[in-house]
């Protein structure tokens, strides 16, 4: 094969532009082929990447998501290291749910790597993970939301909703503005939670404590239960507000407010005897616990 | 000729007043007014011999006045009294020199810090010696400011920041040495402590705790393809100046979880180190977690006491380690004297008679992650415990806190975080702290006091027989030192990570600690 292939003349020649055009095609093409594969997969030298860090990340970021995610791989470290928070299958649980199409904090992928990498809020990353990890989990996660947009729900969500009132969950959870504060707010719980911690919650409440719902409270459990005793043998019985080592504030059934010094208090059991919440377990048939937990799964907000 | 012997006069009159000559802080117990040094005295009790305010008249404390920090954020200071001036630090190494009496600034010095800096932003505090404030800032520089102006006098480059070095600790002053040590463990860098001439700033010696190369001590206990890498020096240490001997604790090595390309027990790492200020030898070195993969860093304070052991006297010190134990080693020697757990702990069947951890096999990080205990930070960290030679007990303030520990890949990038993993702590109410009193020279359980979370501030004791302290909940309390019986209480609406320290003017009793926003000053009526 001889560039006088190519010409059009067929004839050999020292001048001629065509090898010139050619040759400048063909070492562009290298030049640009090698700088893209730079860019897309690094260079590595042992512990250390020559490139910039951030230059050579942002580019490489789409090129191996292209090729590269895994979203199988993504499914074991989801499984390892977010589902205890998240669900498996990322249904929600102390942390939102993640299976829905549309996620609101990480609405592009570079806000969900964002989270991924340096946590959001109360949370906090479980460990340091590398790029492609976080490829494979964005992968995984994206492919949460898609499989979830069409997996049908179980449960009416109108008998749900008749359910709901009927109860009188009302006079301790406030929806769309309607109801007493006594328990969390459950406007958004449909957003936050999944059908598998709604049904612990609803038959189990005291082993399915709450989380993200109470700013005040850092670094204690949420809507603990508790029972006091006064001095004078006055029995109490409230879901903890806030504490410190000298003082605890709670609310009781009848959203009463109570403010004690420890010191003035003969007795404090913390964590029982059981939630406020009653336990629906045995109350409700499964279809009637199905149609509840549609109506709960619908509220992701002021409708 | 008299305007200059009165001008001599003068000055020799100021000039005396506001020197805190090396001498006045070797005797500082004697004159509690001052609190001349990071930890009160070189042996860092944190203990005060006033005694104004007592068991009985505690319950009457109530804010003298407050400072309120320029910049919003973590702060750790513990203040520095020195002849009715206090001084404070705040982000990055900024310091503030107040009015003791009133809490009016007297100056304020402001060091160079961009945003693009890499490392912690809090600072513990200041040394005095002589007519100078020297303070390290989190761009790794030491700066030597005039102590009646807040000028600077020098300021050198400890290290480069770009590499992952930032200060966070109070230097220490000695005659003619200001000891400091730096942080950045967690950032991939090889940890030393430095010496530097308090007249000119001129390093006077470097001592690294990782060894360079195959050459050096300590070379032998690093073999793989690792980097080695860890032994911040991020926590003043004590001085004895009868032995002559300076004691700073060392940080863990790096990855901090994930130990497979650093097998060996990784020295000088997770150590207390026995240093000659002259010239930054190791006289000798006791390691309390060898080859470390829990983040467990010896940057705890080392508290220097004596004690009467069968029938001998003997020099002591004690330190309440991150990994859950206490030790008492022999300060001359570092020979280990006695070791016992303070909190809950799930990987060591306890210590050898040398006072090395027998390790359950099963404590190690994984990638599925292993519940160990203590978790990280959570036993005891860098705020300070206390030592009162009345009762002879040592307390500290310390978590019951556990945590999920998981084992990662590995991704050295300059001056990143060098993890190799991560933790999960047990959270909410399965975990919480107390007050621990025990017997300093065996650890044995005296009594304790029970703190709703685990705490993040240290404490004071003082010869009123009271024990100081700050919870994360926001309480700034004093304690029973003999009970523990809770005696006064004030809510300071922050978590309290900093130490308390106690100082007095014109004769007046006066008791301090930081909690976020402020310095809360509190005396009696």
């Amino acid at each position: 094969m001889a560039f006088s292939d190519f010409c059009p003349k067929r004839r050999r020649c020292d001048s001629c532009s065509m090898k010139r055009k050619l040759t400048l095609i063909l070492l562009t093409s290298l030049v640009l082929t090698f700088a893209a594969m730079l860019f897309a997969f690094g260079v590595g030298v042992g512990h250390y990447e020559i490139f910039p860090y951030s230059l050579i990340e942002s580019v490489r970021h789409s090129v191996y998501l292209a090729i590269r995610a895994d979203a199988t791989e993504g499914k074991a470290l989801f499984d390892n290291d977010c589902a205890r928070c998240h669900g498996i299958d990322g249904s929600g649980g102390e942390g939102p749910r993640l299976d829905k199409p549309a996620l609101s904090r990480a609405a592009d992928d570079d806000a969900l790597r964002s989270i991924i990498r340096d946590g959001i809020g109360v949370m906090r990353p479980v460990r340091q993970t590398t790029t492609a990890e976080q490829n494979n989990l964005i992968a995984y996660v994206r492919a949460l939301g898609r499989s979830a947009a069409s997996a049908p729900v179980a449960g009416n969500v109108e008998e749900g909703r008749a359910l709901y009132d009927g109860l009188g969950c009302a006079s301790c959870h406030i929806v769309n503005g309607v109801g007493e504060g006594v328990g969390p707010e459950l406007t958004h719980v449909g957003a936050m939670r999944g059908r598998e911690y709604l049904h612990e919650a609803l038959t189990n409440p005291t082993a399915a404590l709450p989380r993200g719902t109470l700013e005040v409270a850092e670094g204690l459990s949420e809507f603990l239960p508790v029972r006091v005793t006064t001095l004078d043998g006055r029995e109490i019985r409230g879901a903890r507000i806030n504490e410190d080592t000298f003082t605890i504030q709670l609310r009781d059934a009848d959203n009463q407010y109570y403010s004690f010094r420890k010191s003035d208090l003969r007795a404090l059991e913390k964590g029982g005897p059981t939630s406020l919440m009653p336990s629906w377990e045995g109350r409700l048939t499964d279809a009637q616990m199905d149609d509840l937990i549609a109506y709960l799964l619908s509220l992701n907000g002021r409708s | 000729m008299i305007l200059r012997v009165l001008a001599v006069l003068v000055l020799s009159a100021v000039s005396a007043e506001a020197q805190i000559p090396y001498e006045r802080i070797v005797d500082a117990a004697a004159a509690p007014g001052d609190w001349l040094t990071y930890s009160g005295t070189y042996a860092s009790h944190r203990f005060s011999s006033l005694n104004q305010v007592d068991k009985r008249t505690v319950a009457q404390l109530r804010p003298a006045w407050i400072y309120q920090f320029q910049s919003v954020g973590i702060i750790e200071t513990s203040p520095i009294v020195a002849d009715g001036l206090m001084f404070v630090t705040e982000l990055n190494g900024r310091v503030a020199a107040l009015d003791a009496r009133t809490g009016r600034a007297v100056w304020t010095y402001s060091p160079y810090a961009p945003a693009s800096l890499i490392g912690f932003r809090f600072n513990r505090g200041v040394a005095v010696l002589d007519d100078t404030v020297f303070v390290g800032t989190t761009a790794a520089h030491l700066v030597a400011l005039d102590a009646k102006s807040g000028v600077v006098r020098w300021d050198v480059v400890v290290e480069d920041n770009r590499r992952g070095y930032h200060i966070t600790g109070a230097p220490l002053a000695l005659e003619g040495r200001i000891i400091v040590g730096v942080a950045g463990g967690d950032h991939g860098t090889r940890g030393f402590l430095d010496a530097y001439d308090p007249k000119t700033g001129k390093r006077v010696w470097r001592l690294y705790t990782v060894p360079a190369g195959s050459g050096e001590p300590g070379a032998e206990t690093w073999s793989g393809p690792g980097r080695k890498i860890g032994g911040a020096t991020w926590v003043t240490g004590s001085f004895d100046p009868g032995l002559n001997l300076l004691y700073w604790g060392t940080g863990n090595p790096g990855p901090l979880w994930n130990g497979d390309e650093r097998p060996g027990d990784n020295l000088y790492t997770c150590s207390l180190l026995a240093i000659d200020p002259k010239d930054g030898s190791i006289r000798w070195h006791f390691q309390y977690t060898p080859h470390d993969v829990h983040d467990w860093d010896s940057n705890q304070v080392p508290v220097l006491f004596d004690a009467t052991l069968d029938g001998r006297a003997r020099k002591l010190v004690a330190l309440a380690n991150r990994n859950g134990f206490y030790y008492v080693l022999d300060r001359e020697n570092g020979a280990f004297v006695a070791g016992a757990p303070f909190v809950k702990q799930t990987w060591a069947d306890g210590l050898d008679v040398k006072g090395r951890p027998i390790l359950r096999p099963d404590a190690a990080p994984t990638k599925e992650g292993t519940l160990v205990f203590p978790g990280v930070g959570a036993a005891a960290d860098w705020w300070s415990p206390t030592y009162s030679p009345q009762t002879e007990l040592f307390y500290l303030a310390a978590g019951e806190r556990g945590a999920t520990y998981y084992k990662g890949e590995v991704d050295y990038r300059t001056a990143n975080l060098y993890l190799g993993g991560g933790y999960r702590s047990v959270d909410n109410d399965d975990s919480w702290g107390a007050v621990r009193a025990l017997e300093a020279t065996t650890g044995k359980l005296k009594w304790e006091f029970r703190l709703t979370r685990p705490p993040v501030g240290g404490l004071l004791s003082t010869a009123g027989g009271l024990v100081f302290g700050g919870t994360t909940e926001g309480n700034f309390f004093a304690l029973d030192a003999d009970t523990g019986k809770p005696l006064w209480d004030f809510q300071l609406g922050a978590p309290i990570k900093a130490n308390p320290m106690s100082f007095a003017v014109d004769g007046k009793q006066y008791v301090a600690i930081a909690a976020r926003l402020g310095l809360f000053v509190f005396a009696l009526p």
